[in-house]
């Protein structure tokens, strides 16, 4: 069974404890294994842009120093997580920054075994595994299930350094949506902002811009919207009225195709409960 | 036609029989029979070259160099008086090659090899030496600069003494050309070439002709109508008792050489007797089959059997066999029995027509970016979303609703129409980098033709420029605003569908603020491309194509409707985007050129081509594969290579692919590569 050195990060402890759970499952239908990496630490949250800052980035590098111990990969789910991890990983790693690599390097001062390589849990899916695979495995296919693929801005930008799918129409989430057989929806607001952090002191801006996403969503005829951003789906799931469109982790989906038990996919920790429109469709 | 090669008309070259053996003629090997006697003559180019480079040090050394028995130096070499200098220094001096130490050959080569020529020396055993481009211009020390035009006047001596006498080749035109694509470029060129007394065939894909000027409403900057001033020249077209007409029908293949090319077209099933057909049109009126029409661009729909608009030339239908029910189950039959005068053959097939011709001009025009490319834009995904040719399609009197505006999702009146310039155009990421050039006017013409279809309606530009350079181009825009058509500047970032509305995320950058616009119809201005049937085509007959698959002419400046290869010729937008009236005049000048080769009996190709020793050739065909211009093909009976001289270019890649050294190059041979760079490295 192959096994990837996995950093949960701290919302996957407490606000998305679901999506951890239904990732950890999920794969292991599919025959791999995340292994959680010793003594991880707080990646920083946002990537600190401030050229001297170093230091600011140190969490994030001390990270992969310590994932270094397991392999040569390092698996993320939450996309501000994997946003800060690869960045900071492209930061020591371009040759323009030699020094500074060598001080945070000194200054963490534990083994760096290996170069590490920093992947979401998608890239898992799609380069390693494979979506034939993933079909193969699919024990409960989500015929008649219309999903909305939401990236946010986190995991496509900055598209040169994330290099993770085409930043302006990313396309990875509605390969994996084919696959379970469901169908995909294009709609325009796939990586429009959910409002972010302005949810803490701008409410009203976050409500709005997430509002829009789901209204877009629903105007191009999803069933529910699908994302990997903890901040995403709150955003989206509690900043309005407890109706409306699911907002879910992929994960969650992932699982109930895969077989799993509906019970151990974490449903009921949506503001709008999935369940009633998934029994609808045949699919609980 | 490159003017080096139709020099000299009144000097009959050996006749090419069948081209193939003048290649294989050996260059006659005398090298040392009488010592060279050679002749430099070193410019001054005012301080051009003497500014940088000691002109009378240069000439003394030059004196000592093997086999030069005169250098001088002239102000200017290329004066009149100057070349008499050379002419007479040939006679006096009993030169049999010159040398001149000055400006690039691309500039005066033909100027000196003729007065040498004046002077009896063949034409071709004059060689330039570039002191000026490769030496002045780029050297700060005047040693330096010395030393280095001494290597390269030494290395053009080298050259020189190994130069043979030539003679031009001759080849006879056949007088007739193809012009392929009937838009209006090609209806231009074919027009102007048959009124001048020539045979023209024109070949056009589509079952009818005029191209996309057929599918426009009124055209800037004078809002005359486009049909009114199109049919004219389609009508005469199809009347012309020297126009050839192979509508529906695509070039399947071209072999031959300038002045002598066989074309093979390949006409595409009709599935209607031409002949018999009258253009009645009862059988488009009875035919039960509707589908999406792409001469409307999704705007309306059509019948199977089809013409593309009621003033088509010819006027004749074809049946689209996908959409035939016939065709496809077996029944119906329908156009068959209503036919007056039995017209419809279901059992037609595809035919192929040889049509002999001398000179080919492409002119295959544009499409507009594919909307794939687009995804941030909505077009393809939201109804109301259109491009500029369907807008077009909307605005026009004989178009899907008749001149009146209505949009696609629910045939309403729009009262808000939002224009996208530089949808595609100007954009690295997303489309193409070029401006599109015609969009801006467009646009313009667009916003001014709705707001006289809806007076209370509210027009918004979007763009990023507005590029009005034209004769009343500036003066038209001014009119667009005039006439209240709202200019926003800033880039469009997103367009999507909310409820009955589409959204437009624009930024107004004069004011330095996001905007969302709300509109009923968006119209994009789509970029022009190149059409891609004409880019396949242009490929398969290796045609040079630029980055993004406009046909390359053979100098930006100098030659812009020639092509690299003799005897093709361009027009229109398949050189690079461009409106009606520039289409039409670089149309004009492709026959132009056309009727310039026309009025010779036979044209002169330089003889500096490649050549095969046959005595060592293994017909591997590295060369054929190599030759850019089909020049080179290995005769399987005899295992060895042939060079057609008549299409070679001269431009020496097989010899540098040739593994034996079989292959070489007239008066570039082998022998003269190697003592060029044993001198430069001496
Ligand atoms: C929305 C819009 C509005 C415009 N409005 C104006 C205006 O108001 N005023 C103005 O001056 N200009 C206007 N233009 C520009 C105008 O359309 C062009 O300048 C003109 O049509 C170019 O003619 P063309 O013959 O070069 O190309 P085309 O019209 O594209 O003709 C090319 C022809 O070649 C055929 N063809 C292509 N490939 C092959 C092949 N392999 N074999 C055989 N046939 C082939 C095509 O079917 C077509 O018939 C407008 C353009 C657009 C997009």
């Amino acid at each position: 069974m192959a096994s990837y050195a996995y950093y949960p990060g701290c919302t996957l402890y407490t606000k998305a404890r679901e999506l951890d759970l239904s990732a950890r499952k999920a794969l292991a239908v599919l025959g791999a294994e995340l292994e959680e990496m010793p003594a991880w630490v707080c990646c920083g949250a946002i990537y600190n842009t401030a050229d001297d800052d170093f230091a600011g980035r140190i969490g994030a590098t001390r990270n992969i120093v310590r994932a270094s111990a397991l392999g040569d990969t390092l698996v993320t789910l939450c996309a501000a997580c994997y946003n800060v991890l690869k960045r900071a990983k492209a930061r020591i790693d371009d040759p323009a920054n030699a020094v500074e690599r060598e001080r945070v390097l000194n200054f963490i001062d534990e083994p760096y075994e290996r170069e590490v390589r920093v992947v979401h849990y998608l890239d898992v899916l799609r380069r390693d595994i494979g979506w034939d695979a993933v079909k193969a495995k699919v024990a409960k296919p989500l015929a008649g299930l219309k999903l909305a693929s939401y990236y946010g801005c986190l995991m496509v930008r900055p598209a040169a350094v994330l290099d993770f799918d085409d930043p302006e129409d990313p396309q990875v989430m509605d390969e994996l949506v084919r696959a379970l057989g469901a169908e995909p929806v294009r709609f325009d607001f796939k990586t429009e902002c959910c409002g972010g952090y302005l949810v803490v002191n701008r409410k009203d801006v976050a409500r709005e811009s997430s509002a829009r996403v789901l209204e877009n969503a629903r105007a191009w005829g999803a069933d529910a919207v699908i994302t990997t951003c903890p901040l995403c789906q709150y955003n989206l799931d509690r900043l309005r009225d407890r109706d409306g469109l699911p907002v879910l982790y992929f994960t969650q989906l992932l699982g109930l195709a895969l077989g799993l038990e509906p019970d151990e996919l974490g449903f009921d920790n949506c503001a709008v409960d999935p369940r009633p429109m998934l029994a609808e469709k045949g699919l609980l | 036609m490159a003017e080096g090669k139709s020099r000299r008309p009144e000097v009959a070259g050996p006749e090419p029989a069948g081209t193939q053996s003048a290649s294989t003629d050996k260059p006659a090997i005398s090298p040392v029979s009488r010592r060279p006697r050679v002749g430099v003559f070193v410019c001054h180019c005012g301080i051009n070259i003497a500014g940088v480079v000691r002109v009378p040090e240069l000439v003394e050394r030059a004196k000592t160099m093997p086999g030069v028995v005169v250098a001088r130096d002239y102000q200017y070499c290329c004066s009149d008086p100057g070349q008499q200098i050379i002419r007479d220094s040939i006679k006096a001096d009993k030169l049999d090659r010159v040398v001149v130490a000055c400006c690039s050959p691309t500039l005066h080569e033909a100027t000196f090899r003729k007065a040498g020529e004046e002077a009896g020396l063949n034409y071709y055993r004059t060689e330039i030496a570039n002191i000026r481009e490769q030496c002045a211009w780029v050297t700060k020390d005047r040693d330096e600069a010395t030393d280095k035009a001494e290597d390269i006047t030494r290395l053009a001596i080298a050259r020189a003494t190994h130069d043979e006498s030539l003679e031009p080749v001759g080849v006879t035109v056949n007088k007739r050309a193809l012009v392929v694509g009937a838009g209006i470029a090609g209806i231009q060129a074919a027009l102007d070439i048959a009124n001048a007394g020539y045979e023209v065939v024109l070949v056009e894909k589509q079952p009818s002709i005029g191209g996309h000027m057929a599918q426009l409403s009124e055209t800037f900057p004078t809002l005359d109508c486009s049909q009114c001033i199109l049919t004219p020249r389609t009508v005469e077209t199809g009347r012309h008792s020297r126009i050839k007409l192979h509508t529906y029908s695509e070039v399947a293949e071209v072999s031959g050489y300038i002045g002598n090319f066989k074309v093979r077209i390949r006409q595409k099933p009709r599935y209607v007797d031409f002949d018999a057909c009258t253009g009645c049109g009862l059988c488009m009126e009875k035919c039960p089959a509707r589908v999406e029409a792409d001469f409307e661009r999704g705007m309306g729909k059509r019948r199977a059997i089809y013409r593309l608009l009621p003033q088509a030339v010819p006027n004749r239908p074809v049946i689209d066999a996908e959409a035939c029910i016939y065709l496809q189950k077996g029944k119906c039959g329908v156009c068959a029995k209503v036919c007056p005068t039995q017209a419809i053959r279901y059992d037609d097939t595809e035919k192929f027509v040889e049509e002999e011709v001398g000179a080919i001009v492409l002119a295959t025009g544009y499409e507009l970016l594919d909307h794939e490319k687009m995804s941030a834009y909505g077009i393809g995904r939201v109804p109301d979303v259109i491009d500029g040719l369907a807008f077009e399609r909307l605005l026009s009197a004989s178009g899907p609703t008749q001149g009146e505006v209505k949009r696609p999702s629910d045939g309403r009146v729009p009262k808000k129409v939002v224009f996208v310039q530089c949808a595609g155009s100007r954009d690295r990421e997303h489309g193409m980098p070029y401006c599109s050039k015609i969009c801006c006017m467009y646009t313009a013409k667009q916003a001014i033709l709705y707001k006289h279809r809806v007076h209370d309606g509210e027009a918004t530009i979007c763009y990023i420029d507005v590029r009005t350079p034209g004769k009343g181009f500036e003066e038209f825009y001014q009119r667009a605003t005039d006439e209240g058509t709202t200019y926003l500047r800033g880039k469009v970032s997103k367009i999507f569908r909310q409820g009955d509305k589409v959204m437009v995320w624009a930024s107004d950058t004069l004011a330095g603020r996001k905007v969302e616009l709300e509109a009923d119809l968006v119209v994009l201005a789509s970029a022009v491309v190149a059409s891609p049937d004409g880019v396949e085509l242009a490929k398969r007959l290796k045609m040079q194509l630029d980055g993004h698959g406009f046909l390359t002419e053979a100098h930006p400046k100098l030659r812009p409707v020639e092509t690299l290869t003799g005897g093709f010729f361009l027009a229109g937008c398949g050189q690079g985007p461009k409106d009606i009236p520039d289409t039409v005049a670089q149309a004009s000048a492709a026959a132009a050129k056309v009727l310039a080769m026309f009025g010779q009996d036979k044209i002169f190709h330089a003889p500096t081509t490649a050549w095969v020793d046959e005595d060592i050739c293994v017909g591997c065909g590295n060369c054929e594969l190599t030759c850019a211009y089909g020049a080179v093909k290995v005769d399987l009976q005899r295992g060895v290579a042939a060079v057609n001289v008549a299409l070679c270019e001269g431009c020496g890649a097989c010899s540098v692919a040739c593994p034996s050294g079989a292959m070489s190059h007239r008066n570039f041979s082998k022998k003269s590569i190697y003592e060029m760079t044993e001198e430069a490295v001496r």
